[in-house]
């Protein structure tokens, strides 16, 4: 009979997969105040750069890129020249609990941890509800008063350098309690990227509106520039979407973004109307007359056919398959780097789209999307360990061998001046030029942490002429140092050299309280709606129903909150 | 005890199955409590607020639910139908041949496929449906424009269950195949020497010896019923498809692992289990009543 029960019990489990992350060990829920444990009588750089006496150790769990190939034989996630330099200068050992591979496996070991409430003194989660799903649940640490301690000038700049809103962006209910991410403003703008050398194989001008997009993408299909099978202009893959939105509100390769903006839709943000009320992006005329226009094309057959349910969206760009695609700077080099090993010829350029007046309007992303959690039961002197890593990454990024990704240095949380790019692209633009030299840059602690490294391998990655730079001016001999400078000076001189006319900004990057329940069912819907309309599963009709049903199932109580936060 | 004694390898041998159902079956289950809590990490199972029923009830307001509920019953009966007679036909055809080397060749190329993960036979279902897929390839030579089979909500859960009775026939037809060998060779002759054809061989003789397999297979697999397999789904879907092709399990990873709603996933998947269980304990019966089979 014991079996039989054991039986049946196993045969109730049958799917009940949750549960498996129960047990709770809440023992030690008092708050942790910041003491002074082993407080030195030290101040600015020299407490943010502090060598511990005693060792530190520092628990951490961490996502590992599985394709990577950089870490020397014998070397491993938690002894590499990255943890080596830990231990040297500041004594900390990093001791990693546990491994994820990047990606899905990555955030499913996160929202585990996150369930089970039991976190790792750090980790570095790339989407803000697990953060304040995290900080809701009183498993962070309140790091508001330390962080003011340690940080050092470097880091304080380049917090200062967003006006607060990384601040923002890394606090909940007014105490930070994550590191925020910064990354340069550019990454959230989109820009059309085209294949130069096939315009003027046909002899066609750079496409500037809607329609002169239509008419190239309906050339290069037509000369068939990239095989039988050339694709007009790439789109999403199963896992991305056709426009960014106020969660993901950067790095959107394959979306539409540029398309919508010239439309002057912005959809997936909220749209402050000037009157203290505020319209969902996505459900203005402006964003469906866009998406007939995308379902037209898609029917043309200009819009990749498989777009919504491709694995990976990077595939017919680095097939050399298709001659358009839209994405932010580094789309082109740093993002498509097999496109130029397959074709050394591959001139992709990168332009801004306008309105059919001649306005460029862009959405602007947050100041970033990843956070440093820290738990709650770290002790005091891991936390200051885990700040100083930090102040660490940044004034040293740019003097490690980057022959190893620098993926692999424990905690790894980028934080960059929002301008950095366009700054990099006017001076690397100076370098060439002999305006100024390498050792110029020479300046420690400098805000702009790679600025140097860059000015001393420019002038070898690229040859003269500097008026107009083509892919034929690249040096492609050390493939790391070409991406990133094609990158800099190709993708982002649009951003550096074409004044926006419309920065749209989104009400708010965050959820709201109602959204934490309702918003998973309400994208999911949108999605639906949009991908059906765009590749002509559902007539444009259907826009309005879903406009109805939006509304209804808990988007006109959503919007009411966002509404609210305006007041502030 | 002498028993006891007499048995003790017995007990031996059972022991690392049991700490097994133990630990991964039978202490989780103390999760389910979160179905009923308002469940908060940082407070654990013990302490977080109760909120009665009102998970379930969020459950079935959301239109989700019973889109998922649906399609988890449609995508589950249809492969319990084929994965019983797909195979048994193929059993029967198998055990027809004669040459025998022939016979076993088949038998393993058709069992293959049981042993690769839906990640790797993703990928190849794609190859074969996908735009620009072998299917798409071979109607283009008789002048029909590509489908995008993939992103086809009508024809989804045909495609989920056919992939899977192809993944899973060669496998499910060994049972059928060992209930062939049992039958007796002597009706065989008996009918062979009235002047029956093979046909009427089948029908009359192999057939009807196969029932209790079949019903038997059949009643066991009413257990399935809430089981629309969620690797399979999970790596062939795609948000167009989700009319027709989201499931329970693939609806409780989205909702607990995605977007971090762990009580509202545990109440979802605490249904399943619960309609699971009385569809076991009916199935037990019913495999009593009809095949005379019991386990315990």
């Amino acid at each position: 009979m014991k079996r039989t029960m054991a039986t049946m019990l196993a045969a109730f489990m049958l799917g009940l997969s949750l549960t498996a992350c129960s047990s709770s060990n809440s023992t030690n829920t008092d708050a942790q105040a910041p003491a002074e444990s082993s407080g030195p009588a030290l101040s600015g750089d020299d407490l943010a750069f502090y060598r511990f006496p005693e060792p530190v150790d520092v628990h951490i769990g961490m996502p590992v890129d599985p394709t990577d190939k950089t870490l020397p034989a014998g070397d491993s996630v938690s002894n590499n020249q990255y943890t080596r330099y830990l231990k040297e200068k500041y004594n900390i050992n990093v001791i990693v609990d546990w491994t994820a591979a990047t990606g899905n496996d990555f955030k499913q070991k996160v929202s585990l941890t996150i369930a089970s409430g039991k976190l790792p003194d750090g980790m570095v989660v790339d989407d803000r509800s697990f953060m304040t799903k995290a900080a809701s649940s009183g498993l962070l640490y309140d790091i508001t008063d330390l962080f003011q301690q340690y940080q050092s000038t470097q880091v304080k700049d380049i917090m200062e350098s967003t006006g607060g809103r990384a601040m923002d962006n890394a606090s909940y209910k007014g105490r930070m309690v994550s590191l925020p991410n910064i990354t340069v403003d550019t990454d959230g703008v989109h820009l059309l990227w085209i294949r130069k050398d096939w315009l003027d194989k046909l002899g066609l001008p750079v496409p500037k509106t809607l329609a002169d997009i239509e008419k190239t993408a309906q050339a290069f299909k037509d000369g068939k520039l990239g095989g039988a099978n050339t694709i007009g202009i790439a789109g999403p893959s199963k896992n991305t979407f056709p426009y960014a939105t106020f969660l993901t509100s950067s790095n959107n390769l394959g979306g539409f973004d540029p398309l919508f903006g010239a439309k002057d839709a912005y959809p997936g943000y909220w749209l402050d109307n000037g009157d203290g009320s505020v319209t969902y992006g996505t459900l203005t005329e402006q964003t469906k007359e866009t998406l007939a226009t995308l379902a037209d094309w898609y029917k043309k057959g200009l819009i990749d056919p498989e777009a919504g349910t491709r694995d990976n969206v990077g595939d017919p760009i680095n097939a050399n398959q298709t001659g358009i695609f839209f994405g932010p700077w580094w789309s082109g080099g740093y993002g498509n780097g097999d496109s130029f090993k397959n074709d050394p010829t591959a001139n992709w350029q990168a332009y801004p789209v306008y309105t059919d007046d001649g306005k460029w309007n862009a959405h602007m992303k947050t100041t970033g999307s990843t956070y440093t959690l820290i738990s709650k039961n770290a002790k005091p002197d891991v936390v200051k360990a885990i700040l100083i890593m930090n102040n660490a990454l940044v004034r040293d990024e740019a003097t490690f061998d980057l022959s190893v990704a620098v993926g692999w240095y424990p905690l790894r949380n980028v934080m960059a001046a929002a301008n950095e790019t366009e700054y990099e692209y006017a001076e690397l633009l100076k370098v060439l030029k002999g305006e100024t030299q390498a050792e110029d840059y020479n300046v420690p602690n400098s805000l702009y942490k790679l600025m140097y490294a860059d000015a001393k391998k420019v002038k070898d990655v690229i040859k003269p002429p500097y008026d107009e730079l083509n892919v034929s001016n690249f040096n492609t001999a050390n493939f790391g140092d070409f991406q990133r400078l094609y990158s800099l000076l190709i993708g982002d001189r649009p951003f550096s050299t074409v004044p926006i006319d419309k920065k749209v900004f989104s009400v708010t990057y965050n959820q709201t309280p109602t959204m934490e329940t309702k918003w998973a069912n309400l994208k999911k819907l949108e999605d639906e709606t949009v991908l059906k309309i765009i590749l002509g599963q559902a007539p444009i009709d259907s826009f309005d129903k879903f406009v109805k049903d939006w509304k209804a199932q808990g988007g006109d109580e959503i919007t009411a909150e966002v509404a609210e936060l305006l007041k502030k | 005890m002498r028993r006891m004694n007499v048995e003790k390898h017995y007990y031996l041998m059972l022991l690392p199955g049991m700490v097994w159902l133990v630990l991964f079956s039978i202490v989780p289950m103390a999760g389910i409590v979160m179905a009923f809590q308002n469940y908060n990490p940082g407070a654990g199972l013990l302490k977080s607020p109760w909120v009665g029923l009102d998970n379930f009830r969020y459950m079935f307001q959301l239109s989700d639910s019973r889109t998922v509920i649906v399609n988890t019953f449609i995508i589950a009966i249809g492969k319990i139908v084929l994965n019983l007679i797909i195979p048994l036909v193929f059993a029967i055809l198998l055990n027809e041949l004669r040459h025998l080397r022939f016979k076993k060749l088949v038998q393993t190329v058709a069992y293959l496929p049981h042993f690769l993960s839906w990640v790797i036979m993703a990928t190849i279902v794609i190859g074969i449906f996908g735009y620009y897929g072998v299917v798409n390839t071979v109607l283009g030579m008789f002048g029909v424009s590509p489908q995008l089979f993939m992103a086809d909500a009508g024809i989804f859960r045909q495609l989920l269950v056919g992939t899977d009775v192809w993944k899973e026939f060669g496998y499910n037809a060994i049972i059928y195949l060992a209930a062939l060998t049992g039958i007796n060779l002597n009706l065989y002759e008996a009918a062979a020497i009235d002047g029956a054809s093979r046909w009427q061989l089948i029908r009359n003789v192999t057939l009807p010896a196969m029932t209790t397999t079949v019903v038997l297979l059949g009643v066991l697999s009413l257990g399935n019923v809430l089981n629309a397999g969620f690797d399979q789904v999970y790596n062939l879907y795609n948000p167009l498809v989700y009319s027709t092709g989201d499931i329970l399990d693939t609806w409780v990873y989205r909702l607990g692992l995605q977007n971090l709603q762990f009580s509202l996933a545990t109440a979802a998947g605490l249904f399943k289990s619960a309609i699971s269980f009385v569809l076991i304990v009916v199935s037990y019966r019913l495999a009593y009543r009809y095949a005379d089979y019991t386990v315990f």
